[in-house]
């Protein structure tokens, strides 16, 4: 922790219209490598709309993102290089369902890594080891819980062994007693020191894995701080009718 | 059997209910005793039926269309009540059919003879085929077959390609591109493929551009079929949800990769059936290369009904187009059945629903 920290990521007065809407209002945030970011606020807030700003899923209307320094709303830049190097992990897990888990998270490997067949595989086992799924390699996605798909979600993302994953909402979709074995996995993986950006209404997994909670609410971050000051002690009064809503 | 309470009792009529019991309640007209008596009259009155041949009076025309009515009222009976086995129900259609034909056959007045004399008169074929020829009309026909199959085949082939590369250059949404696309394929689909077929077989040479017969041939069922095709994988890319494109997107992946490596693989599940029915109809669609004077099939069995003047050749072609093409037919539906029974859930089913 006493080194210097090296910025990950970097937005600058960031702007998205949809149409005449006006989602994203100006965000300017820095975020530091091993650090876990939580995003909370109410829905409509841009959350999601930010996060697939960050690795260009939406285009920004305007703003600069850096991203480990690199300017990547410049048109020159690779944003498949860019991509390959940001998991992301979404709220309705997006498996391909044409493939079992294991080619699920050796085909972005194989096909962009350029990693031999064998090697991916072998990677691919272990990363579903780490999330305890190894039983399952050759299982489609139709023949997995909603839990167990997201957790190969998150295996596919970190397989590609990304300096950083984003999490857009990853339990919303799932059934209460599934929760757990996917938090569980993101909180080891916050505890290895990943940088992590997460979308996420689990106050008990703030809390105990977030270093930064930021509050968005109608396009604009109206808070931050770490998760028990904030939680104890909101200043912002939209970010304490928040609060007191889904405490 | 007659203890216990009113459920027990409920459930033990219905299995241990003697034959007799269970059908007691049914009308006189539901009877089997009846149908099966009714059923012996109707044949014992089809003795009084008026002699084979054209009928003389009125009264024999009225006579014979009410004993086909009886017929069908007495069936009616069987197949309108839900509770007669299928078997039965099966029995009574087959009856009717046969009594159509039966009466057909008897007063028509047709002349049988003749017409298998004309039409089925397969000795024709086993004689040396058309002029100069040295083998059978069944060798002849049998060339011309393997000249259809070659040509759909290649037009198969040729127009896949063309097809998919067409709808694979339409999903990048350029709209330059996709213009000319639209305008491929509304020009290939509208054009008669006959018309086609001609203009590059007679109107291209002025231009320089000499083409076989077949390869003209095929060059039209591909443009053709491009356009269909393109159309079919079109709709297929379409139904890919858009999640599974930013999946791919965000591992790294290219346009093209995820073109090939996820959004394909997945659209074929929907495109195979259809697909499947295009290529019968193009098979049929050969029939039209008879125009430029391709002996495949069809041109085949014109020239030998010319040359022995009796158009058997052309009956025996029908079978032989039947023969390939109704099986076909049949797979490409249960392709589209098992596709609809299977094939959506994988796709669609375990998308959650937008928080």
């Amino acid at each position: 922790m006493g080194e210097e920290r090296q910025v990950m990521i970097e937005t600058i007065d960031l702007h998205k219209y949809f149409k005449d809407q006006h989602v994203l209002k100006g965000i300017s945030v820095k975020i530091y490598k091993g650090e876990v970011v939580a995003i909370i606020g109410p829905s409509g807030a841009g959350k999601s709309t930010f996060l697939r700003c960050i690795n260009r899923l939406e285009e920004p209307s305007s703003g600069k993102i850096y991203i480990e320094g690199v300017d990547i709303t410049s048109p020159r830049v690779d944003m498949n290089k860019i991509r390959s190097r940001i998991g992301f992990v979404f709220q309705s897990y997006n498996l391909f369902p044409h493939l079992t888990a294991i080619e699920n998270i050796k085909l972005a490997p194989v096909h962009v890594r350029k990693i031999p067949e064998k090697e991916a595989e072998q990677k691919g086992l272990e990363l579903l080891k780490k999330v305890g799924l190894e039983d399952k390699a050759h299982a489609y996605p139709d023949q997995l819980s909603g839990g167990q798909q997201q957790r190969v979600a998150i295996a596919r993302a970190l397989a590609m062994q990304p300096h950083m994953i984003f999490f857009d909402e990853p339990t919303s979709a799932l059934d209460p007693e599934m929760i757990r074995e996917v938090l569980d996995v993101m909180q080891n993986l916050a505890a290895e020191g990943m940088t992590m950006i997460v979308v996420s209404h689990e106050l008990g997994f703030i809390r105990e894995a977030a270093t930064r909670v930021l509050v968005l609410a109608d396009g604009c971050v109206i808070e931050e701080g770490p998760p028990r000051q904030l939680f104890n002690n909101p200043q912002h009064p939209r970010t304490k009718e928040f609060l007191s809503k889904i405490l | 059997m007659k203890t216990k309470n009113k459920e027990d009792l409920k459930e033990n009529r219905l299995e241990k209910a003697t034959w007799k019991e269970r059908y007691s309640h049914w009308p006189w007209y539901r009877r089997y005793e009846f149908l099966l008596f009714s059923f012996l009259a109707l044949i014992a009155l089809g003795f009084a039926l008026p002699r084979p041949g054209l009928p003389g009076t009125l009264f024999h025309w009225l006579f014979i269309v009410f004993y086909l009515l009886l017929f069908l009222v007495w069936a009616g009976l069987i197949l309108t009540d839900v509770e007669k086995p299928n078997w039965i129900k099966a029995i009574a259609a087959t009856l009717i059919l046969f009594l159509f034909g039966w009466l057909f056959y008897r007063y028509s007045g047709a002349q049988w003879d003749k017409l298998g004399y004309v039409f089925f008169n397969f000795k024709v074929l086993s004689e040396t085929g058309s002029y100069g020829s040295t083998v059978t009309g069944w060798t002849e026909l049998f060339r011309g077959l393997l000249i259809t199959l070659q040509i759909a085949i290649f037009s198969a082939i040729f127009g896949t390609i063309l097809g998919l590369l067409l709808a694979v250059f339409r999903s990048l949404n350029d709209p330059i591109l996709n213009a000319f696309i639209i305008i491929w394929v509304d020009f290939f689909r509208a054009i008669p493929i006959i018309v086609l077929m001609m203009i590059i077989y007679y109107a291209l040479p002025y231009l320089n551009i000499k083409l076989s017969s077949t390869m003209s041939g095929i060059l039209a069922l591909s443009l053709n079929s491009s356009a269909y095709i393109s159309e079919i994988f079109r709709a297929g890319i379409e139904s890919i949800h858009h999640n599974q494109v930013e999946a791919a997107r965000s591992l790294g992946l290219t346009t093209m990769q995820t073109m090939r490596l996820v959004i394909l693989p997945q659209a074929m599940r929907t495109v195979m059936p259809p697909l499947t029915s295009n290529y019968v109809a193009m098979l049929k669609d050969t029939a039209i290369c008879s125009s430029i004077a391709i002996m495949e099939l069809l041109k085949t069995a014109i020239t030998l009904q010319a040359w022995k003047a009796n158009p058997t050749p052309l009956v025996a072609a029908t079978i032989i187009y039947l023969i390939i093409l109704l099986p076909l037919a049949r797979i490409s539906t249960i392709m589209e059945n098992r596709m609809k029974a299977r094939g959506v859930t994988r796709t669609v089913r375990r998308q959650p629903k937008a928080a």
